[in-house]
């Protein structure tokens, strides 16, 4: 149909638009889209591997915990990761990717 | 009822006007409360699976806007006309959920709330299959009532626009004040002869140290210039009829006595022979029979104590003619009012023979005697002196009556102890304490306390003040409460009082002192017959109580009677204003439109099956709530019970006796009470995870 | 763009509790309100707490009925993610210039049903309601309970993918949205503007907000929030579940040094609180709370004080000097204690959890914007603060709430009642030139 056409040429301009009025942010932006996705990637590889803790993570990706604590919390809002449990001490919960994430 | 819907019955054979159940069932997590124990989404499931129920969610927050949303929807696009919510206690959000059925176009009682939270959750801790199946078997029974629902419409009445307001203290001449303000008729009753209850005691307050009477005066003058507020002093509630919007209320009220003011007053007083105890300076002091509470007093007249007039006559003698009549009788008469404001105040705790050496020895009083002592209109004209000699040592010791421990202090009457802190009395203290340095710059003060509680704004001040004054501060354990003895004669000073500090190596100190000072706490004033009147409760510290701190923090559990100030509970003036202002806001919007809307679970009447037997009107504890009449129809004259709405508490005491079944609760109908019943003793479908 | 015109008897500045509730009091006697608030949901602070004292009922169920309830009153307008421009008295009223900060979402075309919030590619830290510990997506609905649930960009973060306008079913994104002036033309105006906590940086001695596992009190809220960042109580550093968690009263509160001399009136009861409800949470977790004195003032409070105590938390009186921490980030606190038998000795103890119980400071600067006085502590000052707390020195100018000074939400809302009523008072007055009273005065004072 030609209006979908029309209007999705008409949103593409949009966004052209819009990127160049907000060059600088979307700039910066983009840097930490990058970043975050290689770190979630790196995050979500050692997770296939089995479930893991912060620290256990931390240390398979050679990040610090608060960090991975973070992005792991992120994680669980938006249904990638999951909570399997706690390690043998029971300090920790123990973290999985989800069905879908998988 | 969408259109869409509607067709779809059609469609299905049925008359849309006898429409067909159709059941959202909305199981709420309560954020854990609820789902940590109760596999919520499970119950919905499984009692999606009963006939009727057209739709089953379950939901972290079913009173949020989302979770009312979810019930909305369902109720516009899905067809659903019957809704029943596992959740919290009915008391939160009954009204709540009434308003979302509202809203979405149906009939707000065609909704049953199951309460998964008190009943269940909260009981079953650690047996969440079990409660999960309790969860299900319960909201199954509102899925049987509410097939049987049937649409109801509140019992609507006209309502007085005036307000009654019991207690003139600063609570409640602040309620008046804005009650008349906004337009509403307001009648004000107080027990004592003159108004502004406590606060004119005290010689001035915190936290802005203003004088206390010339604040209160700026307000009883704000309210005796506004024409809607009548009031009666030396008056007290004998008894009430009716309900929210339209109480009868009989007041009694003492007579004064005198009438109005006359030049030689002080020359009546002074021929009174009997000498009594004075209350205004809590016994610091003695006044006549014949007396006026205190210097700028309103009313400003003389008062006559009757229990103590022996009517001898000789103040009628010096007195102008006419104006002291000592034959005059208490008179009572009625108001009506569509609401009611309980403002009735507090107390001082009175402590116990030998409590810390109260009434034991002389040098002994209590903080609100301090205030008298240092008021320049007190009995010592504000000198710090105590039996002739300038006080050098005093000692100032919290919590007395407040904060007890069950055990370690004596039980009141009822055998409970205070267990609650006054609130005041810590920043009441420190503000004498500072008080005291003025009066006596030299004086050695010592603050005896547990914690100290300088909480609200510019409290603090006093606290920094003080220990900037040298005031010695000690703290002492509710388990250890200081002693206070007799010196030896010899001593300088006649009292000493043994504490054990805790802020210095918790070492025993003896201080000597030459007075003592009971920082005592608050106790609600009696009002049993108040409470009897208007079916008001206390809570467990006796003052009376609110239906929930949060959501109605005013209102009692009886509609249109509201709490204002220290009635409810310890408060510092600016609380109790806000409190009664509150009170104030609740009571408007309740009358102001001069109708109420009361509950429709009233008894009813079939009159196809009421034979007019009589037993109903036998056996209701109501007055003027069911009564037989006499009909006549073609020509044949029968009687038939007639239910007064209004008066009806919907007890279904009646429904019990009715030889004919004519009778039901709406609402509460017995066929819905059977269906109930049935549905708890039936079979629960299975349910994953019932293994 | 066209100014919208609104006009209201009361206009409430600020959407807490407070000013919810002032809202709806007044709405509730027939008053029409306009209620703006800064934010993207009403709610204020409260919105963020776990459970409240004194009675532990779960915040959400006290707080979003309420919210609910605002939205949908016939008498109140609601203006979320508003700003108020100016403010100008005419005749017996006032005219206030608002701003409506564009949400880059069409609010009456969002459902909030999140699809765009799925699909957005970015997370980045929530500062608002989560202190950073956790994410939101750049489009995204603040909370699950927000009023009005409604999308809102977070333009200075957006890559302009696109995505969430192919994902929202009812095409409400529109990054071309402007900020929509309003004008509101009002008779009165109630400042409910709430309060801040102490910045968790403000004290050097308890780390100046470097050591990761020391909070404050506002944090844990969160923590033990079943909404919050990590749906469980975790310590920030990694991810364990504390074992011995600490509470420091008066941080930033009754503390010269910092200029905040007061007390602050909440800390004290829902680091109480806190601890019970951690009690639950990590049944073997050891709670110790290092108080100078414990203001558990209200109705029930030194009841449910006891009943903490009861429950085995630690309460320790001695001023928490200062806070450091070892090699694996656990806090080491240094306090000076007075023990059971009174002596007094420094020692230090090892947690794993600092709470620093931050007090109240004055929000949203009430003073420049609407020209009232405030005290030496930065809250409004009133000029009769005993009898007449929500009346301002400016004529047809109400507080409520923590405007006024710290105070909890059943004092709130006590205030609210009290604002309300004080409004009202004025609208029917002259100067607020309002109708007549309805009925006439009977004969008024009766002495005898
Ligand atoms: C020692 C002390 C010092 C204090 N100092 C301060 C201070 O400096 N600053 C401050 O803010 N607060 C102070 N307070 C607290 C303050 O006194 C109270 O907040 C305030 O008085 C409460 O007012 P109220 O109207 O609720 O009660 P009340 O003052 O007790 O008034 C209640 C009124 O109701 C009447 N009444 C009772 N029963 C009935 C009945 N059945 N029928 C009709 N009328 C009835 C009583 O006669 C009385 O007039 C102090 C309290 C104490 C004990
Ligand atoms: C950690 C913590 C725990 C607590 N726990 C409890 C508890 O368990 N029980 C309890 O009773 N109390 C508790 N409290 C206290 C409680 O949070 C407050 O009493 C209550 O939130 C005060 O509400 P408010 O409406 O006055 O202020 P706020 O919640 O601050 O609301 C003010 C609102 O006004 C808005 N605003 C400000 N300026 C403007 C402006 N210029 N224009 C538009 N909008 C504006 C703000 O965005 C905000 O939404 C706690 C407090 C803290 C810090
Ligand atoms: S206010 Fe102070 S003196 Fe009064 S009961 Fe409470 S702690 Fe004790
Ligand atoms: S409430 Fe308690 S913690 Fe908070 S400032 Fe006051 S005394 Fe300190």
């Amino acid at each position: 149909m030609t209006t979908t056409m029309e209007a999705k040429k008409k949103r593409t301009e949009m966004l052209v638009e819009m990127r160049k009025e907000h060059r600088d942010t979307v700039q910066k932006a983009q840097e930490l889209l990058k970043a975050q996705q290689s770190t979630r990637k790196v995050l979500e590889r050692a997770l296939t591997g089995g479930p893991h803790s912060v620290p256990q993570l931390a240390q398979a990706v050679n990040m610090p915990a608060h960090e991975v604590l973070w992005h792991v919390a992120g994680m669980k809002k938006y249904g990638i990761v999951a909570e399997a449990g706690t390690d043998e001490s029971g300090d920790y919960y123990l973290y999985r990717l989800t069905k879908e994430a998988a | 009822m969408p259109e869409e819907n509607v067709n779809k019955q059609a469609q299905a054979g049925q008359n849309p006007k006898d429409e067909e159940p159709r059941i959202g069932v909305y199981v709420c997590n309560c954020g854990g409360n609820i789902g940590d124990v109760v596999k919520c989404d499970m119950v919905a499931q499984t009692l999606g699976k009963l006939p009727n129920v057209t739709v089953a969610h379950s939901n972290m927050f079913m009173c949020s806007d989302p979770g009312q949303k979810m019930i909305a929807d369902d109720i516009k696009e899905k067809g659903i006309n019957r809704v029943v919510i596992g959740a919290c206690s009915i008391f939160l959000h009954e009204q709540t959920f009434r308003r979302t059925l509202e809203r979405a176009g149906l009939n707000p009682y065609l909704y049953y709330h199951v309460g998964l939270r008190e009943q269940v959750s909260w009981v079953h801790h650690g047996t969440p299959k079990e409660a999960t199946e309790k969860s299900i078997r319960m909201m199954a029974a509102g899925i049987a009532k509410a097939r049987n629902m049937k649409p109801l419409e509140p019992v609507r009445l006209p309502a007085h626009r005036h307000a009654l307001v019991i207690g003139g203290g600063v609570a409640g001449l602040r309620s008046a004040l804005d009650l008349a303000r906004r337009g509403l008729q307001v009648t004000l009753v107080e027990k004592s002869h003159y108004l502004g209850g406590r606060m004119a005691q005290w010689e001035r307050v915190f936290p802005t140290n203003e004088e206390a009477r010339p604040l209160l005066k700026r307000l009883i003058d704000q309210v005796l210039a506004e024409p809607n507020i009548t009031i009666h002093t030396g008056a007290q509630v004998a008894g009430a009829k009716g309900y929210v919007g339209n109480y009868t209320v009989t007041i009694r009220q003492q007579p004064r006595g005198v009438r109005g003011t006359f030049p030689n007053e002080q020359g009546v007083m002074d021929v009174c022979p009997i000498k009594q105890r004075c209350e205004f300076n809590y016994g610091l002091s003695t006044r006549k029979a014949i007396y006026r509470p205190y210097k700028e007093c309103v009313p400003e007249g003389l008062v006559i104590d009757w229990e103590h007039c022996t009517k001898c006559g000789e103040c009628v003698q010096v007195a102008p003619e006419g104006m002291i009549n000592l034959e005059e009788e208490a008179h009572e008469f009625t108001v009506e009012v569509g609401a009611v404001v309980l403002a009735t105040g507090f107390q001082p705790y009175e402590p116990f023979y030998g409590e810390m050496g109260w009434k034991e020895y002389p040098e002994v009083i209590t903080l609100p005697q301090l205030h008298r002592l240092l008021d320049d209109e007190g009995p010592s004209d504000g000198k710090f002196y105590w039996n002739g000699h300038p006080v050098r040592n005093v000692a100032l010791i919290h919590c007395v009556g407040s904060r007890q421990v069950e055990g370690v202090h004596r039980a009141q009457m009822d055998g409970e102890v205070n267990n609650y802190c006054s609130r005041v009395c810590c920043t009441a203290s420190l503000s004498m304490a500072s008080l005291i340095r003025q009066k006596a710059p030299d004086a050695k003060i010592y603050e005896i306390y547990e914690d100290i509680r300088a909480y609200g704004r510019w409290h603090e001040d006093y606290y920094t003040r003080a220990s900037k004054n040298n005031v010695t501060f000690l703290r002492y354990y509710a388990e250890e409460i200081p002693e206070v003895r007799r010196a030896d004669e010899k001593a300088e000073n006649p009292l000493l009082v043994k504490v054990r500090d805790h802020l210095t190596w918790g070492e025993e100190i003896e201080i000597p002192v030459d007075l003592v000072v009971l920082s005592v706490g608050m106790m609600p004033n009696p009002v049993q017959d108040l409470m009897e009147i208007f079916k008001v409760t206390p809570g467990s510290d006796r003052f009376l109580l609110e239906v929930h701190p949060k959501l109605r923090p005013v209102e009692t559990a009886v509609n249109g009677v509201v709490l204002a100030g220290t009635a409810q509970g310890p408060m510092n003036i600016q609380e109790s204003c806000a409190a009664a202002s509150a009170a104030a806001a609740k009571v408007s919007a309740l009358i102001e439109q001069a109708k109420v809307e009361l509950e429709p679970y009233v008894a009813h009447v079939d009159p196809d099956q009421c034979q007019g037997s009589g037993e109903c009107v036998k056996v209701c504890p109501q007055e003027e709530a069911i009564e037989l009449k006499t009909f006549s129809e073609n020509g044949r004259t029968f009687q038939r019970a007639v239910v007064t709405p209004a008066n009806c508490n919907g007890c279904g005491v009646c429904v019990s006796v009715c030889p004919n079944r004519a009778l039901d609760v709406q609402g509460w109908r017995l066929d819905e009470y059977e269906a109930m019943v049935e549905a708890i003793a039936a079979d629960i479908p299975a349910w994953e995870g019932a293994a | 763009m066209p100014t919208e015109h609104i006009k209201v008897d009361a206009l409430v500045v600020g959407g807490g509790i407070a000013g919810m509730q002032t809202a709806l009091d007044l709405g509730d006697q027939g008053y029409q309100v306009a209620l703006v608030e800064r934010q993207s949901s009403i709610g204020g602070k409260m919105i963020d707490l776990s459970k409240v004292f004194p009675t532990l009922d779960c915040c959400s169920c006290i707080t979003t009925p309420k919210m609910s309830a605002t939205a949908h009153h016939d008498n109140i307008n609601l203006l979320t993610y508003s700003e108020i421009e100016s403010i100008n008295r005419n005749g017996n009223g006032f005219t206030v210039q608002v701003t409506k900060k564009p949400r880059y979402v069409r609010e009456d075309d969002c459902t909030g049903c999140r699809s765009c919030e799925l699909v957005c590619p970015l997370e980045v830290s929530e500062d608002e309601h989560e202190f950073g510990r956790t994410s939101h997506r750049i489009v995204y609905v603040p909370f699950s309970t927000a009023v009005p649930q409604k999308a809102v960009v977070d333009i200075d973060n957006c890559i302009f993918c696109g995505k969430c306008i192919q994902a929202c079913p009812s095409d409400a994104i529109d990054f071309t949205q402007q900020p929509e002036p309003v004008e509101i033309e009002t008779r009165s105006i109630v400042l409910a503007t709430g309060f801040e906590t102490t910045p968790i940086d403000a004290k050097k001695e308890y780390g100046a907000g470097k050591l990761r596992n020391v909070i404050s009190g506002m944090m844990m809220e969160r923590l033990l929030a079943p909404t919050g960042p990590y749906g469980r109580v975790l310590r920030p550093s990694d991810g364990k579940m504390p074992a011995s968690i600490a509470y420091v009263q008066c941080a930033g509160s009754r503390d010269q040094t910092l200029g905040v001399t007061y007390c602050s009136r909440v800390c004290c009861m829902y680091a109480i609180k806190q601890a019970m409800l951690l009690s639950g949470a990590l049944p073997l977790a050891e709670i110790t709370i290092y108080y100078m004195d414990i203001r558990t003032f209200g109705k029930g409070y030194e009841q449910f004080y006891q009943n903490a105590k009861a429950m085995g938390v630690e309460f320790l009186k001695g001023k928490v000097a200062r806070i450091t921490e070892d090699a694996d980030q656990n806090p080491i606190v240094r306090v000076e204690l007075i023990d059971e038998f009174g002596k007094t000795r420094v020692t230090e103890r090892q947690h794993d959890l600092v709470v620093l119980s931050v007090g109240l400071l004055p929000g949203g600067n009430p003073q420049a914007k609407f020209g009232v006085p405030v005290g030496e502590d930065g809250f409004i000052q009133v000029p009769d603060y005993n009898v007449f707390p929500a009346v301002t020195s400016q004529p047809g100018i109400f507080v409520t709430g923590t405007a006024l000074g710290p105070m909890d939400i059943v004092d709130s809302i006590m205030m609210a009642g009290a604002a309300a009523s004080a409004t009202a008072s004025y609208l029917e007055s002259s100067n607020g030139s309002g109708k007549e009273a309805q009925s006439q005065p009977e004969r008024s004072v009766e002495y005898a």
